[in-house]
């Protein structure tokens, strides 16, 4: 019947027509889309196969169990991964409290006012600030000011300020996404604020909050200048004393205090090396650091998923 | 002669306000909202009640409201009249939002206190008054965890005690039989009607003395709807239910009395026959028809 | 009466609106019926009184469409308040207007019976007196129904008494007959049963008058004097 009806028809081939016509552009823009894709993802992945490969050869058992040498052979970097984990620590200690707490007292207790706002604002802006300029302040506050010497604690503290607005936002965000209905539930059963942080909010948003502190890290892990500009050695063949000892309290803070340096300096250390052999020792380390933030990234996305799944607003 | 009728009709005054011929503009309503005569004792009495958001925003205006014992009472008008807000005073709410101000005083019985005066602590009037929501908003917790938590923020530590009050509350919300076997289960996996009952029973595992409704089944199916409404005149055995509701029909079905609010005023308040039957103010009348433009 | 037809839903309005003058229509047919049984009576004319009884099959299936449109609105609109009432005192009202017509009916067949016999020298002129008034006061009531006047309602509602005293002069009139001679008797005997019809005409009527008074007022005045009504209806009226 509808088929032998002449407008109908027409009608239908106009809305088909018209049909096609907008659905070019979803076509052109994918292919866009693709080619932008593919621009970052293929330059990043050369960089990265161009990097194992020169760094493959040296990457073995002896090259994490042995200090820098001068014999580019014999080198490897169990100083500066040391060096690394420690300084990480003393980040993470830091900062976490520090960021989580800031974060809470800022989204749950301070009253609204220009004040908070100008703070909130500030906060976000911090993130964008050169790393350079966090080692420069460090340099002054920690160094000379407090005189802790160019040590782990000093590196530690640093990189616990830089990643603090990175926290901060990151918890920010997450505190944010616990719903107001579920605010008002525990107080209206009678939970003071600090309940309601403690039993709900805060447990709730833990997986947010995670993975902001393991970005932060995985940011912190790779930071050269601030490190440099405090003054951290590109040279160590020694380990930092053990934290554990065989001696009443058994357990020693000196380690703090020492010496160290981090892979990333000692990646640049053996760049600045004219032999092509220290070339062989950079890339390895290279390939190291990538695969510790890849590494820590994969954790984050684990946490969100494992979360995520039991809570579901 | 004249002056003599009128004397004599003024008893029977209030019952014909509303000829439907003449609309009654000519009573001044706010101020005069007729107080119908409660027939039970009163639970709270809400009087000379201003509220006001942000400090500018008036939307509450002079509302006197008596919510009488073990009865339940339906708040209706439409939206933005300020019938959640007002329900929202009962457990101080307000209170979480900075610049909020509240005028005037809601009194609770038998002990007189004015639960709005600042010397109150909000949290002591929410432990009194227990508050259901508009959408279920169960924790992401255990269902034993949801209705246990309530009895923790009032520090309950016997384990014996807590199982007690647990399976009563969850009695008391129709959900035992359904959850009896699963308590440790996560509330999100229980179905939206379910939801909403275990936050009844959170609310009710305390013994608060007042249940505040917030439209309790705006996000239900019928059928969970239905139970929640029989549920509700279940639990006023027990307790004084004030509830908001944007289904007329709700109102009719569950309330024993019902206020009808507008523009942040009570226009009328008033037994829910009577108001459903043959409401004495226009502005009543016309919303509950469906004639409200 | 414009607030009954102001609702948002103008779906609501015509249906409402439907029901009223369905309701008035069968008062129309019903009060026809009254007038042609009467006529049929008076005039022995046998064809009236067999249209009238024709005719109550109509009001009959008007009161079965009435009821079911009501019962709709209330499953569809659940009316509340003066819908309500209006929707209320519609299904009562029309279980009175179908009563009116089975008593026109029976006057009817009473008058095509009667043609037959020898006509009273009085020519009726009894009952046509206690008809007519039973008539205006039926017209009255769909009359204050059409325009929910209560007043008008209150007015038609006191007719009532004159009609229940002016049978009551029938009825003595009708056994004076009987007793000067007794060869009438089953004559009058049937004009008694067309009187009984005519007031029991006038009792629906003053229900319907009560019925306007409920949809208007709110107030079930059933079984209550007219002087109560008045006092507590009136008294405020005129405030």
């Amino acid at each position: 019947m509808s088929a032998a009806d002449p407008t109908a028809d027409t009608r239908l081939h106009g809305i088909r027509a018209l049909i096609a016509r907008h659905k070019r552009w979803d076509y052109i823009f994918s292919v866009i889309g693709l080619v932008a894709m593919m621009i970052g993802i293929v330059t990043l992945l050369a960089l990265f196969i161009d990097l194992v490969l020169d760094g493959y050869g040296k990457l073995n058992y002896d090259f994490f169990t042995s200090f820098p040498s001068r014999r580019a052979a014999g080198a490897g970097i169990l100083s500066a991964w040391v060096g690394t984990v420690l300084v990480m620590l003393v980040t993470a200690l830091a900062g976490v409290p520090l960021g989580v707490a800031a974060a809470i007292y800022l989204e749950e207790y301070a009253p609204r006012n220009w004040m908070t706002d100008l703070i909130e604002i500030n906060v976000t802006n911090l993130a964008g600030v050169p790393s350079i300029v966090y080692g420069l302040l460090a340099l002054g506050l920690f160094v000379y000011q407090l005189d802790l010497g160019q040590s782990i604690l000093a590196a530690g503290l640093t990189l616990a300020l830089l990643i603090l607005p990175v926290v901060i936002v990151a918890t920010r965000e997450a505190i944010r996404a616990v719903p107001g209905a579920i605010r008002e539930a525990a107080y209206a059963v009678g939970a003071t604020k600090w309940q309601t942080v403690a039993h709900h909010v805060l447990p709730y948003s833990t997986a947010g909050i995670l993975t902001g502190v393991i970005i932060g890290m995985a940011r912190a892990i790779g930071e050269t200048a601030p490190i440099i500009t405090i003054g951290a050695l590109t040279f160590i063949a020694f380990l930092p004393p053990s934290p554990v000892t065989t001696e009443p309290p058994f357990i020693s803070f000196d380690w703090l205090f020492a010496p160290f340096t981090v892979l990333p300096i000692q990646m640049f250390s053996w760049l600045s090396r004219p032999q092509a052999a220290f070339l062989e020792n950079a890339a390895a380390t290279g390939v190291v650091i990538i695969v510790m933030t890849l590494a820590m990234n994969a954790v984050a996305i684990v946490i969100r998923y494992r979360f995520r799944k039991r809570i579901k607003w | 002669m004249k002056r003599k009728t009128r004397t004599a009709a003024q008893p029977a005054a209030p019952a014909y306000n509303g000829d439907m011929r003449s609309p009654d503009e000519k009573t001044p309503v706010p101020a005069a909202a007729p107080q119908a005569a409660i027939a039970a004792p009163i639970k709270a009495q809400a009087q000379k009640l201003h509220f006001y958001y942000g400090g500018t925003v008036h939307a509450l205006k002079d509302i006197n409201l008596d919510l009488a014992e073990k009865q339940v009472t339906a708040l209706i008008g439409p939206s933005g009249c300020g019938k959640s807000t007002f329900l929202r005073c009962f457990n101080r709410m307000h209170d979480l939002y900075p610049g909020n101000r509240y005028e005037g005083e809601i009194r609770m019985h038998p002990d007189n206190v004015n639960i709005l005066a600042r010397q109150v602590d909000p949290i002591e009037v929410r432990m009194r008054i227990s508050m259901v929501f508009q959408k279920p908003n169960p924790f992401p917790k255990s269902i034993y965890e949801n209705v246990a938590y309530g009895l923790r923020v009032r520090g309950v530590r016997s384990r014996g005690l807590m199982d007690d009050k647990v399976e009563e509350a969850l009695r008391g919300a129709a959900l035992w039989d359904e959850v009896k076997d699963r308590l440790p289960d996560l509330a999100f996996n229980l179905s939206g009607g379910q939801q909403q009952r275990l936050c009844i029973a959170r609310a009710l595992a305390t013994d608060p003395e007042i249940l505040l409704f917030d439209e309790p089944t705006s996000a239900l199916d019928p059928i969970a709807t239905a139970s929640i409404e029989e549920l509700i005149t279940e639990l006023k055995l027990k307790v004084t239910i004030l509830i908001v509701t944007h289904n007329m029909q709700q109102a009719a079905r569950v309330s024993d009395y019902t206020a009808f609010m507008h523009l942040g005023e009570l226009v009328e308040f008033g037994d829910t026959n009577t108001i459903f039957t043959n409401p004495s103010n226009r502005r009543t009348e016309d919303y509950i028809t469906g004639r409200y433009g | 009466m414009e607030p009954l037809y102001t609702h948002i839903s103008q779906q609501y309005n015509v249906e409402l609106e439907d029901i009223r003058s369905k309701v008035l229509q069968m008062g129309g047919l019903v009060e026809q019926q009254i007038e042609q049984a009467l006529n049929s009576l008076v005039h022995g004319d046998t064809s009236l009184g067999e249209a009238v009884i024709m005719d109550d099959t109509k009001v009959n299936k008007l009161e079965v469409m009435i009821d079911e449109e009501c019962s709709q609105v209330i499953a569809r609109r659940q009316p509340a308040a003066s819908d309500l009432r209006l929707i209320v005192a519609v299904i009562k009202t029309i279980t009175d207007l179908e009563r009116i017509g089975d008593e026109a009916e029976k006057i009817a067949r009473m008058a095509v019976r009667l043609a037959g016999e020898e006509r009273p020298k009085t020519n009726y002129a009894e009952i046509q007196g206690l008809g007519n008034q039973v008539r205006q006061m039926v017209h009255d009531a769909l009359d204050a129904f059409a325009r929910l006047d209560i007043q008008a309602a209150l007015n038609t509602a006191r007719e009532d008494y004159k009609i229940d005293q002016k049978y009551e002069g029938v009825m003595r009139q009708m056994i004076t007959f009987m007793m000067e001679d007794p060869r009438t008797i089953s004559r009058v005997l049937n004009m008694i049963w067309a009187a009984r019809a005519l007031e029991r005409i006038g009792d629906h009527a003053r229900n319907i008058c009560e019925y306007i008074i409920y949809l208007v007022k709110g107030k079930d005045v059933r079984h209550t004097s007219l002087e109560q009504i008045e006092k507590e209806i009136l008294g405020r009226e005129r405030r």
